[in-house]
């Protein structure tokens, strides 16, 4: 062993302690603050899939093609490099040995030689990315830590060619204690034809940058180690770790147990579980989620990264004062909302979910917004005041608007529709869960006439069940008032069951979310379709025959995706197929499917008003707008108020409509 | 510290009130209770004082078998302690005052708030008729009120100018809806309210009530005149209007 070998032991002993050391910090962390459990099912299929699709292939990341290119290649390289760098200190430090030898060293000096070249362009790339071009969700985030890590990378590849160049100029076998193996010119390619292009140099000369290249390049790794997990790029270690403890059903809201648990909703980060600590580690803030978010999008000043960010930076101060100091909980673990999260910020968001669905690592940001906004009311009774009329509404008339009660199935009336209100033992297959907005709301009732008409065509034997139909508890649930919502839940859940209901079809978005995915939770597993989903099935099994009118000719299609059925439910596909058995001219907006822009009424959004930035459904109505849209087609009630309201405030009238898929089906099928 | 009695009203939901069709009475049966909306912004006014300058709020209601619910309510948004009197239907302010009264003199109390007016009988009696039972001043229509030591300082929005009125301990005052704005109670209070008890008394108070002979909606026959032809605009409707109010 020679004596340079000793130092590298001692720097790759210190670097990894380094390492070491802060990350058992932040599993303490993880382990001794949070006084909540996630609750996570083992589901190792699921798990390795995703880790499989999402670490490895990097698929989340392609969402954003140019950064997911970007990511991906590095991410590749960095694979490739942490083998090679691994072996070239090992070999460093015990002369002559080597991890791996034969076939397999001479294809990972192929794959290594090339991604070294690879990543060197990539970081020329990220370079101009963020300087030269200036991607606006990158600018005034960390820029000395990209500058940073970019800088270390770079080396690590220039100092690998250096090292390489001289392998095979047969240098290094002259210098004492170097990785002197010769190369093989084919396996490596590219530092082959750097070495013929570069002037040779002397023996002499080459013993001074070996040594100078190998010191770069192990202190370039040593320091590599140590930094990461102080800086964003934590989420080397986290972001794996956090893709495999994902959660199936992200966004979905769980139940409180009132009667055991004391601290309602996320008020400090005590109030998050080991997972979301996760979250906070793994995030990069790359920014994709506030790219995507609605309300940022539109001049509101709620920024999904800098909600995770800032919990991040909270938890790592307290976290450490705790470690270090110990002493009162309560007085460590300040209250996050108010400073840094503004209360505002919370009610700014639309529950879209465009965040969690764009975010590469997993992160799960609406539930925790959600948490924040129960620890408001529920705790504090703060809300705005259009959430405390609503929750008044909720509770006083069991649905958003202080109407009667009584006057639910009014819509239905002449239409010889079987109320289970007034004819209890009546028999039937299918539940038409009707929601509050389509039985009160005038525009929606259409969209709730033309969905009986379509059923009835069908000979679908449905029923409605009137008066007893109680809001869902959704815009309860979604601005926090979980109290409220586990009241709505568990008196329809009642009702469902006295009914003995097993299959329901809605037209309503959030309806369809909360049936379908969140009252399992409350004891009561039913098969919920969204109408789209249904009218799709109707038509593929021939029960319904639709037929083109001669407007179609002139009219011009896109489709507006509900969130709560495209990005929650990952129904994107149906909808469209039935809008297609008519649409001649069909044409998709600029963010549809899963990258969708939200109409900015959900998360109880619809009964508040939106005084911060651009009114969200006015941006959407000009997607529209530029597709030359004359038709825009929807299947949620919200997005309908909220998108033919935007449609008369921008002065589209007269060359824009709003309609239901079933409004469409339903003036075709005669 | 303010020890504080707040009246509370409960009355029919009246979204939920409908007419028979044929006799054009309100049909009270099955229609829900619901804290009548001044009650609400009184009890809020309370427990924020009691909030501000420390005491007692203690709530009493003048109702039936139904009124635990609201007691509950009230309990939830911070009453102390509550009463519901019981055994008296009759409808006479007078009657009222003096039931309330009595039991407000068996209670602390330095300040009692009510409505100014409640939502279903609109008399507006009640806080006039309680005081002089009481033999104390009444603060009325308050839409703000604060206490420095014993002195209760109320102000007021009358229709020209805006008053500003004053008087010591006990006083009953009348508050407007624009008083405050009722909070959502956090879930712990809500919780611990299901398990308050809530004292019930019997009234013994009896005398002569207001009876109701007829209470109808009235009848409006509409026209249903409708105006096709836009482009006559505005002045054709002006002018049917117009003819109308001849």
């Amino acid at each position: 062993m020679y004596v340079f070998s000793i130092i590298v032991l001692i720097g790759l002993l210190a670097a990894a302690g380094l390492f070491l050391f802060t990350i058992v910090k932040l599993l303490w962390n993880a382990v001794k603050i949070p006084e909540k459990k996630p609750g996570l099912k083992l589901q190792l299929g699921r798990r390795i899939y995703l880790v499989i699709r999402n670490v490895f292939l990097q698929a989340k990341l392609f969402k954003d093609l140019g950064g997911g290119i970007m990511h991906a290649l590095m991410f590749w390289g960095f694979i490739a490099f942490a083998a090679y760098s691994s072996d070239f200190l090992l070999s460093a430090i015990f002369p002559g040995f080597h991890l791996i030898s034969g076939t397999l060293e001479r294809v990972a000096f192929f794959t290594v030689d090339i991604f070294a070249m690879v990543v060197l362009l990539d970081v020329i790339h990220a370079v101009i990315r963020r300087w030269g071009i200036k991607i606006k969700r990158y600018q005034g985030y960390n820029g000395f830590e990209a500058w940073f890590i970019l800088s270390l990378i770079a080396i690590l590849m220039t100092t690998y060619f250096i090292l390489a160049v001289l392998r095979l100029d047969h240098i290094s076998q002259n210098i004492p204690g170097s990785i002197g193996e010769s190369l093989v010119p084919m396996n490596t390619p590219i530092s082959y034809a750097l070495a013929s292009v570069l002037p040779k140099i002397s023996v002499s000369a080459g013993y001074y940058v070996y040594w100078t290249a190998f010191w770069i390049h192990a202190l370039d790794f040593m320091i590599f180690l140590a930094y990461i997990p102080t800086s964003k790029h934590l989420h080397l270690f986290a972001a794996p770790f956090n893709v495999l403890f994902a959660k199936e059903d992200q966004a979905i809201l769980k139940p409180i147990d009132f009667e055991k648990e004391t601290r309602f909703g996320a008020t400090d980060v005590r109030d998050f579980n080991w997972k979301d600590y996760f979250d906070f580690y793994a995030c990069t803030e790359c920014g994709r989620c506030t790219a995507n978010c609605p309300a940022n999008l539109t001049g509101k000043t709620l920024s999904p990264r800098d909600i995770i960010w800032d919990i991040r930076e909270t938890l790592m101060a307290q976290g450490n004062e705790y470690r270090t100091k110990g002493g009162d909980r309560d007085q460590i673990f300040k209250t996050v909302i108010g400073d840094p999260i503004k209360e505002e910020d919370l009610w700014s968001c639309t529950t879209c979910m465009a965040c969690v669905e764009q975010c590469p690592v997993m992160i799960d940001h609406v539930s925790k917004i959600v948490d924040m906004r129960r620890s408001l009311v529920l705790n504090q009774g703060k809300a705005p005041r259009e959430v405390i009329d609503l929750t008044r509404n909720i509770e006083q008339y069991g649905s958003p608007y202080a109407i009667d009660p009584s006057t639910r199935a009014d819509w239905a009336e002449g239409l010889d529709v079987v109320d289970l209100t007034k004819t209890p033992d009546a028999q039937y297959d299918v539940l038409y869960w009707v929601g509050c907005v389509a039985s009160f709301d005038k525009r929606n009732q259409e969209v709730a006439k033309s969905i009986v008409k379509i059923l009835k065509k069908a000979d679908v034997k449905f029923a409605i069940l009137g008066s007893k139909e109680k809001c869902t508890g959704d815009p309860a649930r979604r601005t926090g008032n979980e109290y409220l919502a586990d009241m709505m839940i568990k008196e329809n859940v009642e009702t469902l069951k006295a009914n003995r209901v097993q299959k329901v079809i809605t037209g309503c978005a959030h309806c369809f979310n909360s049936l379908k995915n969140e009252y399992k939770d409350f004891g009561i597993e039913l098969e919920v379709h969204h109408h789209t989903e249904y009218i799709n099935k109707l038509i593929s099994d021939k029960k319904l025959n639709v037929k083109s009118i001669d407007s179609d000719t002139l009219e011009k299609y896109t489709y507006h995706d509900p969130c709560y059925v495209g990005r929650y439910n990952k129904t994107y596909e149906e909808p469209r197929d039935v809008v297609k058995t008519f649409a001649l001219n069909y044409e998709e907006m600029e963010m549809n499917k899963s990258k969708a822009l939200c109409c900015g009424a959900g998360g109880g959004r619809l009964w508040m008003e939106e005084k911060e930035g651009t009114m969200i459904s006015h941006k959407r109505i000009e997607q529209a707008d530029n597709v030359g849209a004359s038709t825009v087609v929807t299947a949620c009630p919200y997005c309908m108020t909220m998108l033919d309201d935007a449609r008369k405030t921008t002065g589209r009238e007269e060359k824009m409509k709003i309609q239901d898929v079933s409004e469409l089906i339903a003036s075709r099928i005669e | 510290m303010v020890d504080i009695v707040v009246l509370i009203k409960q009355m029919p939901d009246l979204e939920q009130v409908k007419p028979d069709p044929t006799t054009g009475e309100p049909q009270l049966k099955n229609v829900p209770l619901k804290l009548e909306n001044l009650s609400e912004n009184s009890v809020e006014e309370a427990v924020r004082l009691k909030e501000k300058y420390g005491g007692k709020v203690t709530a009493v209601i003048f109702g039936n078998e139904q009124s635990s619910a609201i007691m509950k309510k009230a309990y939830a948004m911070g009453a102390d302690e509550g009463y519901i009197i019981t055994g008296f239907k009759g409808n006479n302010p007078s009657l009222t005052a003096k039931v309330l009264g009595e039991k407000i003199k068996a209670l602390k109390h330095d300040i009692v708030i009510l409505g100014n007016q409640s939502a279903d009988s609109i008399s507006g009696l009640l806080g006039g008729k309680i005081a002089s039972y009481l033999g104390i001043p009444l603060l009325g229509n308050a839409n703000s009120i604060e206490v420095d030591g014993s002195t209760v300082k109320v102000k007021r929005a009358l229709e020209e100018n805006n008053q500003v009125i004053q008087a010591n301990f006990p006083v009953v005052v009348s508050v407007t809806q624009e008083i405050n704005e009722p909070r959502l109670p956090p879930v712990m209070q809500i919780m611990q309210a299901g398990r308050k008890p809530i004292n019930t008394e019997a009234a013994t108070i009896t005398g002569r009530e207001v009876r109701i002979i007829s209470n109808k909606a009235p009848k409006s026959e509409r026209k249903k005149i409708i105006f096709e032809d836009v482009d006559k605009g505005i002045a054709e409707v002006a002018k049917v209007l117009k003819e109308e109010m001849r």
